[in-house]
């Protein structure tokens, strides 16, 4: 019991941020169906950057700000010089392209100014020691504040979105950016918006990732946003709720087949069983079948 | 304008005699080449097998270079630790025929890779620290080695043996986690038989991971289930401060026990005081106070170009053991092909490779050398040692330590 409770935790909060990268993924695969496949790096260099202030002796807390607010000017710039001009050529995948060659300079920038070794990344909040015992498991508070954490986030964000004009203007956006233009929406403020927002979420998810393993380095985050991008499809596309429930279920399904099966198959076997949940339900949990009209 | 002419002739012809005589000086020198992990995670191997050849180019060449020329690296690749990286580097650095000495990739990846072609080329070649044995023995250790490739790294049977010998006497059920790679799987393997010989009543729980995995618990899990009385784990520096770190988190309280590699800087660097009580094996002779002459060299040489940096470690008197892995293999296996070359009168590579193999009493910063053809590696289980990270006034440093 002690042994599944752990591996339960383990799997929920490292699922969480996958769906925190999930939601960030979907953001702009509302607005303009493209997706940033430089998220990664976003990633890395958003914790690389937190890393290299807080060594340098900055409050944690303005350095994760300042570190959030380069990966806002960053996104503007990926929006506008990138994915921009490749969507103006229609079913163009210049995007596609585009993106990850950002992510790929970014890796080099990074190597370039920060070293291509691995940095120590400070605890935050709370440290590996820090732990509460639940049912005589003993729970990490590093893990727990991750979970809260993308909890909140998720649900902030769901409010936004459902609550707020700019969010039913997101939604807008993402049914018909035409008519939304038609009725008066920026829509060339809410696709940048949705970049802005996406990266903020992926430069979070960094920093927590980072915290739990100790070290961060230039190649971080490639693997992540591949978890990310399952949860997101696994989820359903497009669905908030679906990317936090598909990235944790990923994270819980990794876990407890590394725990109960096998260490060295955990990626494989996961994957797996993930291929087989979508051949059951193509559209993933959350998602919807779409019938087109002939 | 007849002036300015002649000028601009006299400064053409000047200007190619400066070129001939630049390439003619480039031409005698004796080249070597190689590719490394310069860059990456875990480029504290690769940057620091580069600094130890440079070391010890910068003393050959201060006293006169080797058979009257003057060494220099002339093809030196990044390839990241990443295999195929590595094979399309040491193809150019094969390539180019004027490069008379190679050495390996850091890592049992990339050197895997690469060692068939390079022991086809039949260049001479150092092995400065891939560790699993079949890069020196195809045939595994005890047979014959690859005429052309010697290794100054710590083979993962000679470390097996001297972490089994510890591991097995003491200790009943035994957690053993190794990195999915060559270094990290023959490493465990070797390390689980060596147990098994020393003590048959040994419960071994043997798990694997990736290399970057953020996350440990489920291989954690499965040690503690077991009921291991101790983890042992076969990686490298970044990677053991993920699991560092997940065994706290778990409140895993058993000693941790980490191969050579897994002392690398990044381990300290992401750990901080969490690290006292890890232990392991690692070369003796560069943290042994005093240093021999050969070591003092060394070391005085490292610190006027280098001073005390990350690799060097947190005592600035001391340098820590896992620099006998990360330079000082370069910096020896750079003196001996030196030698090698002196005794031979010569840089050809059948010549270079008999003197290689009669390399006798040659004292270099990690070990005293001795290759014969059938014997191409050197450390031995005498020339490890176990060390502690101990806190010592307040301050993490690794030190020897009987366990």
């Amino acid at each position: 019991m002690e042994d599944f409770l752990t591996l339960l935790l383990a799997g929920v909060s490292v699922g969480a941020v996958y769906g925190l990268i999930a939601i960030g993924l979907n953001l702009t695969f509302w607005t303009t169906k493209t997706m940033n496949f430089g998220q990664g790096s976003v990633m890395m260099l958003c914790a690389m950057l937190t890393a290299t202030m807080v060594a340098g002796g900055w409050p944690q807390a303005l350095s994760i700000l300042v570190a959030l607010a380069v990966i806002a000017v960053l996104m503007v710039f990926t929006e506008t010089w990138t994915v921009r001009p490749a969507l103006k050529i229609e079913g163009s995948m210049g995007w596609a392209v585009s993106t990850l060659g950002v992510g790929i300079v970014l890796q080099g920038l990074a190597s370039l100014w920060f070293g291509s070794q691995a940095l120590a990344f400070p605890d935050i909040i709370f440290t590996a020691i820090d732990n509460v015992v639940v049912f005589g498991v003993h729970v990490s508070l590093q893990y727990l504040a991750v979970l809260v954490l993308a909890l909140a986030l998720v649900v902030v964000f769901e409010a936004l979105v459902r609550g707020t004009v700019w969010g039913q203007a997101m939604r807008a956006v993402s049914m018909d950016q035409d008519l939304a233009a038609v009725i008066g929406i920026p829509v060339r403020w809410i696709v940048l918006g949705s970049y802005i927002a996406s990266g903020l979420l992926a430069g979070i998810s960094g920093i927590l990732v980072a915290q739990i393993g100790g070290t961060v380095d230039p190649a971080f985050g490639f693997e992540l946003v591949i978890f990310g991008f399952v949860a997101a499809v696994l989820g359903g596309m497009g669905s908030t709720t679906g990317a936090l429930a598909g990235g944790i279920a990923a994270g819980v399904l990794q876990q407890m087949v590394g725990g109960y099966i096998s260490s060295a198959a955990q990626h494989g076997i996961a994957f797996a069983l993930l291929i087989l949940i979508l051949v059951v339900r193509p559209q993933g949990f959350f998602g919807q079948r779409e019938f087109v009209k002939v | 304008m007849a002036i300015a002419r002649r000028s601009v002739i006299m400064a053409g012809i000047a200007t190619t005699l400066a070129a001939t005589g630049r390439r003619a000086r480039a031409a005698d020198t004796i080249k070597i080449g190689f590719t490394t992990a310069l860059t990456g995670p875990f480029n504290e191997f690769g940057e620091g097998y580069k600094r130890g050849i440079e070391l010890a180019i910068e003393k050959l060449n201060k006293s006169g270079g080797v058979l009257g020329r003057q060494i220099e690296i002339a093809m030196m690749l990044d390839d990241q630790l990443i295999p195929d990286r590595a094979v399309q580097n040491m193809r150019r650095v094969l390539d180019n025929k004027e490069i008379v000495g190679l050495f390996c990739p850091s890592g049992s990846g990339p050197t895997l890779a690469v060692i068939d072609m390079v022991q086809a080329d039949g260049r001479p070649t150092m092995n400065p620290q891939a560790q699993t044995p079949t890069v020196i023995y195809p045939g595994g250790p005890g047979t014959k080695p690859r005429p052309n490739v010697w290794t100054f790294s710590i083979q993962n049977d000679i470390e097996a043996n001297f972490m089994a010998g510890i591991l097995g006497k003491k200790f009943t059920r035994i957690g053993l986690m190794n990195e999915s790679t060559g270094y990290g799987k023959t490493g465990g393997e070797l390390v689980k038989s060596g147990i098994m010989k020393i003590n048959k009543d040994a419960v071994v729980t043997h798990e694997s991971y990736n290399q970057k995995d953020q996350d440990m618990t489920a291989q954690l899990v499965r040690v503690q289930r077991a009921r291991s009385d101790v983890l042992m784990v076969i990686g490298l520096g970044a990677d053991m401060a993920v699991i560092r770190k997940n065994m706290t988190r778990m409140n895993m309280t058993i000693p941790l026990y980490v191969s050579a590699g897994g002392f690398s800087p990044p381990y300290l660097e992401g750990v901080g005081d969490l690290a006292a009580g890890t232990r392991g094996s690692q070369f003796r002779k560069i943290s042994t106070v005093p240093p021999a002459p050969e070591v003092a060299e060394f070391l005085n040489a490292y610190k006027a170009k280098h001073g005390t940096d990350r690799l060097w470690g947190t005592d600035p008197n001391v340098p820590a053991p896992s620099m006998g892995g990360t330079v000082a293999t370069g910096y020896d296996g750079m003196l001996v092909m030196a030698d090698a070359w002196r005794r031979a009168g010569s840089t050809d590579p059948a010549a270079t490779i008999k003197a290689m193999d009669a390399t006798s009493g040659f004292k270099g910063v990690n070990c005293t050398y001795e290759f014969t053809p059938e014997k191409h590696h050197a450390i031995e289980v005498g020339d490890l040692t176990t060390y502690e990270y101990t806190k010592i006034d307040g301050k993490i440093a690794l030190v020897q330590a009987s366990l």
